[in-house]
């Protein structure tokens, strides 16, 4: 970890410096809708820097909505040719993502990386660097404090920034971080704490008590009255950044074609049909105990880490206001 | 906000239902769709002119009709969707209370769908002017723009299908969108993919849409495809004078001949 | 499946396709290029993602038994898209093939032992694979008994090798249809797997039952056979649950924390007793 200090004025020359490296930067944009989203940019004058959170986590940039796996072409022998070129993945940074997201891919690699390892998340991973920005602002929906993070931390960052008045606090945690940083504009740092210049995140509940009472809720009758409001869609799903269920879908023809990674949500009622017309999760009831169980219990046996990193975008997208964190204390009540 | 708690309690009291479709007040202090099953959640129970969601769209949903006696908060777009929904035949299996609080904050309990029928067409919504604004707007453009506008839209659309999820008059068990014998539309969110998805959606809602705009509001990234169905309607009662939404032995456009209608075609 | 990139499919042509009744068919698949048919290779129990790129691929297990090299069979029921492509497909066809996926039957611990099979319609393949496992090595095992029911005769899988079965003389078989799917000629059992099951229970001594079959044959099975004495830990069964990647990556598939196609398909009883009811 090293520690450095930037001027707020040379934030944006610290930015645009790193677009004309002929990088891909993608950062924090306010549209017309009034959502924040994560695109591309060009310059520093387009990024946001009021907001809470943006609409969508960062996610895509290592797990894309579509991904091509591979293309094919049926030769006039009827063999075929399956090509995949990821040659031209960019060297991508991220800017501006919240250390709840950058945590969120600290699970990501986890997930994709440790068993059978993902070539296609491997690669955009090793192409991005990721340079977070802590909160100073919150919003009822954020709960990160709950989950075991907090506004400022560095976990998953390879570059965390804190907004300290006319100064950023700089934290580098990682080599990939170095390698951008642009020694010209950085000097070191006075030794400030950060920590008076985070938001407050009020903790909603108590991680210890959940880890020993999810071990139960599966059979809690409350999941029912919980899920009622649950509709089906996949806005909670798309919007998490630590959501990573996909389908394998085809478009093209039998000549040639692409086979996709498309993302896919366990709330959708046909996830888990079988082509038999079997549903081992028949009702919302059921997936959307999926979803909550998958990120408080499953994931922690499976990679020892709580895969909700308390964000709050599924509480903000959800057009039924499902809350994930009253849900979870619901079905963990005593 | 008490008149009302007190009159579900009595529906509850009185057996008349046993799960209340209404609203409450969410931490974010917005209100949001509540579920109460027993006497002791309905001091939750709030109505304000923001009570903005379709909760008509949850008598289709399994766990909710298994309560059997429903009551349910109606905003207006909630009473037209219901009255469209009974014109379609989709209330056979669940015996339903419908409630409203209308301008004088007056809680009213109605009787059955005739007493909603008249409410509503007393009381039957203009297009919203902001609506029409926009639409003037993308109508002011030539072609090519327009096809821009939405074709920018659009790609944005990550196929997170909430807009379906959030329509009380999407219920079909299988969505077109998942048939893939054939494969009428590209299940992967990428621009064409989209348009066709949307399209087919708007199509199927040609005359039904009852205009409560909830697939524009909610929508993840911010696509106003409400549009597309609001439009639609303006078309059908220019043309044919239909109107979605108005009456329980209500007819529309797509769905009905009649000998004397002006597209020589259908003849 | 050692290729780094798990999704890049081999290219299998279709050596022999068998029509098993209207719409089930076992397709003996072998690899278009030699040195992926070399570096192919499997044990029984474990699955795969057959394709028709431009349609796209359907999970089944492997038909045929890993004592039997060089090709790799499936059987499967036409339902979907993907498998009526598959059916479209000729002999000579080449269509995609990744795996082998999951876990295996851990045979080399039944020897000596005596061997139940139980399964029902289309979930005659997986067990199938064990089965010709087992005949091939014959003399490693104890008895061998099957008991194997479909909706009706014309649903039986593999009338063929069913008929071999009953004509080798050293396996006892249970063959059934429901009741109503009989033919005039049919001379074996009528009546619901499970029932014939329970009037003809097997010995549990120094056994192992594999059940295979809907998730309901399943779920009922399984107790009727822990109660004919069989541990818990020597019932094994195959879940079949809607897969995509095969990786334990796409996420339907899962039953609770467990992904059946990395952690399974194989599991014991004991297995399934800890998991969610969600198969």
């Amino acid at each position: 970890m090293e520690i450095k200090t930037i001027t707020s004025a040379n934030i944006p020359v610290f930015f645009n410096n790193l677009v004309k490296s002929g990088k891909v930067v993608v950062a924090p944009v306010l549209k017309k809708s009034g959502k924040v989203f994560f695109e591309s940019v060009q310059s520093y004058d387009q990024v946001s820097t009021d907001y809470i959170q943006t609409a969508f986590s960062a996610k895509s940039v290592v797990f894309p909505e579509v991904e091509e796996l591979f293309s094919y072409t049926k030769k006039e022998d009827g063999d075929f040719e399956f090509r995949n070129d990821m040659s031209n993945v960019p060297e991508t940074v991220i800017w501006g993502l919240r250390p709840c997201d950058s945590s969120a891919f600290n699970y990501l690699t986890d997930f994709f990386l440790k068993e059978n390892p993902d070539t296609y998340f491997k690669l955009r991973k090793e192409r991005t660097t990721l340079i977070s920005v802590s909160c100073a602002k919150a919003d009822a929906a954020c709960f990160c404090t709950s989950v075991g993070l907090n506004p400022g931390n560095v976990t998953g960052s390879d570059i965390l920034l804190t907004a300290m008045g006319d100064s950023y606090y700089v934290e580098i945690s990682t080599e990939k971080g170095k390698s951008v940083i642009d020694t010209a504009l950085f000097t070191d740092s006075t030794e400030k704490s950060k920590e008076e210049f985070l938001a407050k995140v009020e903790t909603k509940f108590s991680m210890d008590e959940i880890r020993e009472r999810i071990q139960t809720a599966y059979d809690s009758a409350e999941w029912k009255h919980e899920s009622m409001g649950c509709l089906g869609c996949g806005a909670c799903a798309f919007s998490c950044p630590t959501c990573t269920c996909f389908d394998i879908q085809d478009e093209g023809s039998q000549e040639s074609g692409k086979r996709l990674r498309c993302w896919d949500a366990c709330g959708f009622g046909q996830f888990t049909r079988h082509a038999s017309g079997h549903n081992p999760k028949s009702n919302q009831t059921a997936r959307r105990r999926q979803r909550l169980m998958h990120k408080f219990k499953y994931s922690v046996e499976n990679f020892g880490i709580v895969s909700c990193v308390g964000c709050g975008r599924c509480i903000r997208v959800c057009p039924a206001h499902l809350n994930i964190f009253e849900n979870i204390l619901n079905v963990t009540k005593a | 906000m008490k008149l009302l708690q007190n009159k579900v309690a009595e529906l509850f009291e009185n057996g008349t239902i046993n799960l209340m479709i209404g609203f409450k007040e969410a931490l974010t202090k917005q209100p949001v769709p509540c579920f109460i099953e027993k006497a002791s959640e309905i001091e939750q129970l709030i109505y304000t002119k923001d009570c903005k969601n379709n909760l008509s769209v949850y008598l289709h949903k399994p766990e909710v009709k298994q309560a059997g006696k429903i009551g349910i908060l109606a905003n207006i777009a909630t009473l037209r969707a219901l009255v469209q929904l009974t014109s379609e035949n989709q209330f056979w299996d669940i015996e339903k209370t419908v409630l409203t609080v209308n301008d004088k904050e007056e809680v009213i309990v109605f009787s059955d769908m005739e007493e909603v029928e008249a409410y509503v067409q007393a009381n039957f919504p203009e297009f919203s002017e902001e609506d029409l604004k926009l639409l003037d707007y993308l109508e002011s453009l030539s072609r090519e723009d327009r096809w821009k506008y939405w074709t920018e839209q659009f790609s944005a659309c990550i196929k997170c299908y909430a807009c379906r999820a959030v329509c009380p008059m999407c219920y079909c068990p299988q969505c077109t969108v998942e048939c893939n014998q054939p494969q009428w539309i590209k299940t992967s969110a990428q621009t064409t993919g989209n348009l066709e998805w949307h399209i087919m959606r708007a199509m199927h809602l040609a005359g039904r849409c009852i205009n409560c705009g909830e697939c524009g509001r909610i929508c993840p990234v911010g696509i106003p495809v409400h549009l597309l169905t609001v439009k639609m309607n303006q078309d059908l009662f220019k043309e044919f004078g239909t109107k979605s939404g108005f009456a329980l032995k209500g007819d529309y456009a797509l769905n009905s001949f009649k000998p004397d209608d002006k597209e020589g075609f259908i003849k | 499946m050692d290729k780094e990139n798990k999704y890049i499919p081999y290219r299998v042509r279709i050596a022999k396709k068998t029509q098993e009744s209207s719409n089930i068919q076992t397709y003996r698949l072998e690899f278009v290029d030699e040195k992926d048919a070399e570096n192919f290779s499997f044990r029984s129990g474990q699955f795969c993602e057959y394709g028709v790129p431009g349609e796209g691929e359907s999970t089944f297990c492997i038909a045929s038994p890993d004592t039997r090299k060089g090709y790799v069979e499936c059987t499967f029921r036409t339902t979907g898209r993907v498998t009526a492509a598959l059916a479209n497909c000729e002999e000579n066809d080449i269509i995609s093939l990744r795996g082998p996926f999951g876990n295996a039957f851990p045979i080399e611990q039944w020897y000596g032992k005596n061997v139940v099979f139980v399964t029902g319609g289309i979930a005659l393949p997986p067990l199938r694979c064990v089965i010709d496992t087992l005949l091939d090595q014959r003399e490693k095992f104890g008895e061998i008994s099957v008991y194997y029911g479909a909706k009706n005769v014309e649903e039986l899988t593999y009338k063929a090798e069913l008929e071999e079965w009953a004509a080798r003389g050293d396996m006892n078989l249970f063959i059934t249809v429901d009741p109503g799917g009989e033919t005039p000629e049919w001379k074996n059992f009528i009546g619901f797997v499970p029932t014939i099951l329970e009037q003809n229970p097997p010995k549990s001594d120094n056994a192992v039952a594999v059940i295979a079959g809907p998730p309901i044959l399943i779920k009922l099975g399984m107790p009727i056979l822990a109660k004919s004495g069989f541990p818990n830990d020597q019932i094994y069964t195959t879940l079949e649950n809607r897969m995509k990647c095969g990786v334990g990556k796409c996420g339907h598939c899962t039953v609770g924390k467990t992904y059946v196609c990395k952690d399974g398909p194989v599991f014991t009883y004991e297995e399934v007793l800890g998991m969610p009811l969600e198969y």
